[in-house]
């Protein structure tokens, strides 16, 4: 998965590569807007991460170029102005997605992948499962280790989301989004006891546990060692 | 080109209206005079024409005429301002009494003027009648009458540019003092700056004229005043609000970087700067959607939403923390509006989330929906600690807390949820309100059903 940044700003530009590298992508960097198109046209890219304000081209005229030029790999903006017309703008032109700096790095990290898992859509599991954790969509049933555990829908879409992106960590909002379909910054806690109640079920009565919690980023479902 | 000052432009008029009257007045006199002039010459005139017809009496040939010359010359002698012209009946001249009398005379009967060398003549011919005699035309020297009209024409030049420039100065002086409120208006609109916006006019010492001029100049000191302050109190708490967690920031970055530590303590540092950021952050976004609302650039989209199905969704969301709160959330009514889901759900979720936090537990949050005429009331009602009276003016204000003393650095808001949804709510046309009293909350919009 390689994917190229084009990001005027410095320091901005070293921690998302640096962020997402470490995230185990492969990336590029381009300091200018100029650069940035060359690459986006002749490098063969999973996702483009445009910051709109840039010298030399700014990030419209470098996605009106690569679609242009037929690249329909998606394209997730940066920008500094929350301006409906921006976003408009930008969805006309055919950009993917949409962050309005300041953003959290989580964040940003759950767009591209959900991105980048739009581009190769699976066939739909019917089962999902880390550890002895398993998740029956059909049947709408939860089990751990053989043990049939009672839940809630909105507690079942919860763990189905954490099953599905296991080994990420889940922002609050994106988990506010999926589930409850909540798109506001929302700072309540509400997530965070939902959490805990899901745990209660799934983890407490358990040695292993799954629910993670990532300080200051989110939520994530994982094995971890001891 | 500037405007001529009131005083000058009222100065001027009054002069104009002055110098108008009395050229009037003048002329209508002059001409009055001259009237009267006219019917003077005219009697006395008439007389001495009768005094030399019947002198003239029976003449019909120039031999008589010549017979009777000495008795005219007699006549004429007496009135030395009198000339006369004499002709036969068949038009022929006969005699003329002073050689200075130009061949061509006026012949129509009646009043003629003549100007004659310099000077002014009156001309009078008969009205033919049975006189049987000589034709005779009269003339009289009338220079006095016009030299009397010359002096008098001059005498009301000089009252009509004397009359102006009495009343322009007068009037000016008039205007002056007349205009005094205003420029005790401009005075004290010159003084208002920033610091002084407390300045009012003297609305009762003004004259009626004035009056409404000065209220509503009042009216706007108020409200520049009022928002003047919010603005300087937003300044002033965005500039406390941030520097909490930037010295925060800053203290323990350098604590933390003053000597070698353990992985753990790093990590640490970072994660507790993390959690001021992402509240400032939070704080940043918040005050942009702010200022976007302030400039107008708040623009809902405009879909029919069923509201109650929004609310439900909601009170969905929330019921987790209700539920560990032990609070009973419910919704009741229905209606549709057109307007923007996420904003009236942020909207809303501001309110709820509000309302949760002032609940105590084994309370209540009833959502209320309620169309009436032109617009959907949404009440959202909470028991609880009322708000006091006073704090209800600056529920909405910004950075407004009740409680002053809650969060340093907690994850709550920063006191914009409450101002946030006012814009919202004021951006789809709508208002929202707060009543409150001792065991019980209530907010309530009003969304107009279309904008």
């Amino acid at each position: 998965m390689k994917l190229l940044i084009v990001e005027d700003q410095p320091k901005t530009g070293q921690y998302l590569r640096q962020g997402l590298s470490e995230a185990g992508f492969t990336t590029e960097l381009a300091a200018d807007g100029i650069t940035g198109q060359h690459l986006a046209l002749t490098g063969d890219y999973s996702l483009l991460i445009l910051d709109v304000m840039l010298p030399g081209r700014d990030g419209w005229q470098i996605l009106h170029a690569v679609r242009s030029a037929g690249l329909d790999m998606p394209v997730l903006f940066l920008t500094a102005r929350d301006a409906v017309e921006d976003r408009v703008h930008g969805l006309e032109l055919g950009a993917d997605d949409y962050l309005v700096k300041p953003f959290a790095f989580s964040e940003l990290l759950a767009r591209v992948r959900s991105l980048l898992r739009r581009g190769n859509s699976t066939p739909q599991d019917t089962c999902l499962q880390l550890a002895d954790l398993r998740l029956d969509l059909i049947r709408r049933r939860v089990e751990r280790n053989g043990q049939r555990i009672d839940l809630t829908a909105k507690e079942f879409a919860l763990l189905e989301l954490l099953l599905r992106r296991q080994g990420e960590v889940l922002p609050k909002s994106l988990i506010a989004s999926q589930v409850w379909d909540m798109n506001f910054d929302s700072d309540t806690n509400v997530i965070e006891v939902a959490i805990r109640r899901l745990r209660l079920k799934v983890d407490d009565p358990y040695e292993d546990k799954l629910i993670h919690t990532v300080r200051g980023m989110g939520y994530v479902l994982e094995e971890r060692a001891h | 080109m500037r405007t001529l000052s009131l005083s000058s432009r009222l100065a001027l008029l009054f002069a104009g209206c002055t110098a108008v009257v009395s050229l009037l007045a003048g002329v209508l006199f002059g001409r009055a005079s001259e009237v009267h002039f006219m019917e003077l010459d005219q009697q006395l005139m008439n007389s001495r024409l009768a005094v030399l017809r019947s002198t003239l009496q029976g003449i019909d040939t120039l031999e008589g005429f010549t017979r009777q010359l000495p008795a005219l010359r007699q006549d004429l002698s007496h009135q030395p301002d009198l000339a006369v012209r004499v002709r036969g009946p068949d038009g022929q001249l006969w005699f003329d009494s002073t050689t200075r009398l130009p061949t061509e005379l006026p012949t129509t009967p009646g009043l003629a003027s003549l100007q004659i060398d310099g000077t002014h003549y009156r001309v009078l011919n008969p009205v033919p009648d049975t006189f049987n005699g000589p034709q005779l035309t009269v003339l009289m020297d009338i220079t006095h009458h016009q030299h009397f009209l010359q002096r008098m024409q001059h005498l009301i030049w000089m009252t009509v540019g004397l009359s102006a420039l009495a009343t322009a100065l007068l009037g000016a002086w008039a205007a002056r003092s007349g205009l005094r409120p205003l420029r005790r208006m401009s005075v004290i609109a010159a003084s208002v700056s920033a610091d002084s916006l407390n300045a009012r006019l003297p609305q009762a010492r003004m004259p009626a004229e004035l009056a409404d001029l000065a209220k509503a100049f009042n009216a706007m000191l108020e409200r520049l005043d009022t928002s003047f302050q919010r603005l300087s109190a937003f300044s002033a708490d965005i500039a406390h609000e941030l520097r909490t967690p930037l010295s925060n920031l800053l203290t323990h970055t350098q604590v933390t970087l003053t000597r070698p530590r353990g992985i753990d303590e790093y990590r640490e540092a970072l994660h507790s700067n993390l959690e001021e950021l992402q509240w400032m952050a939070q704080l940043v976004n918040d005050m942009l959607y702010l200022a976007k609302a302030d400039h107008g650039l708040l623009t809902p989209r405009r879909e029919l939403l069923d509201v109650g199905g929004e609310v439900d969704a909601l009170l969905e969301f929330y019921a987790l923390l209700a539920e560990d709160a032990q609070i009973e959330l419910g919704r009741t009514g229905y209606g549709q509006v057109a307007g923007d889901r996420s904003m009236l759900r942020r909207a809303l979720s501001n309110l709820l989330d509000n309302a949760l936090r002032h609940t105590p537990a084994g309370g209540t949050i009833a959502v209320r929906l309620e169309p009436t005429a032109h617009s959907l009331l949404i009440t959202i009602e909470n028991t609880g600690p009322g708000i006091p009276a006073q704090q209800m003016p600056l529920l909405f204000d910004r950075f407004y807390r009740a409680d002053p003393a809650r969060r340093e650095g907690s994850s709550e808001h920063a006191g914009l949820g409450l101002a946030i949804t006012q814009s919202i709510i004021r951006a789809h046309g709508g208002h929202i309100g707060c009543e409150s009293w001792d065991g019980l909350t209530r907010f309530v919009i009003a969304l107009p059903f279309s904008a």
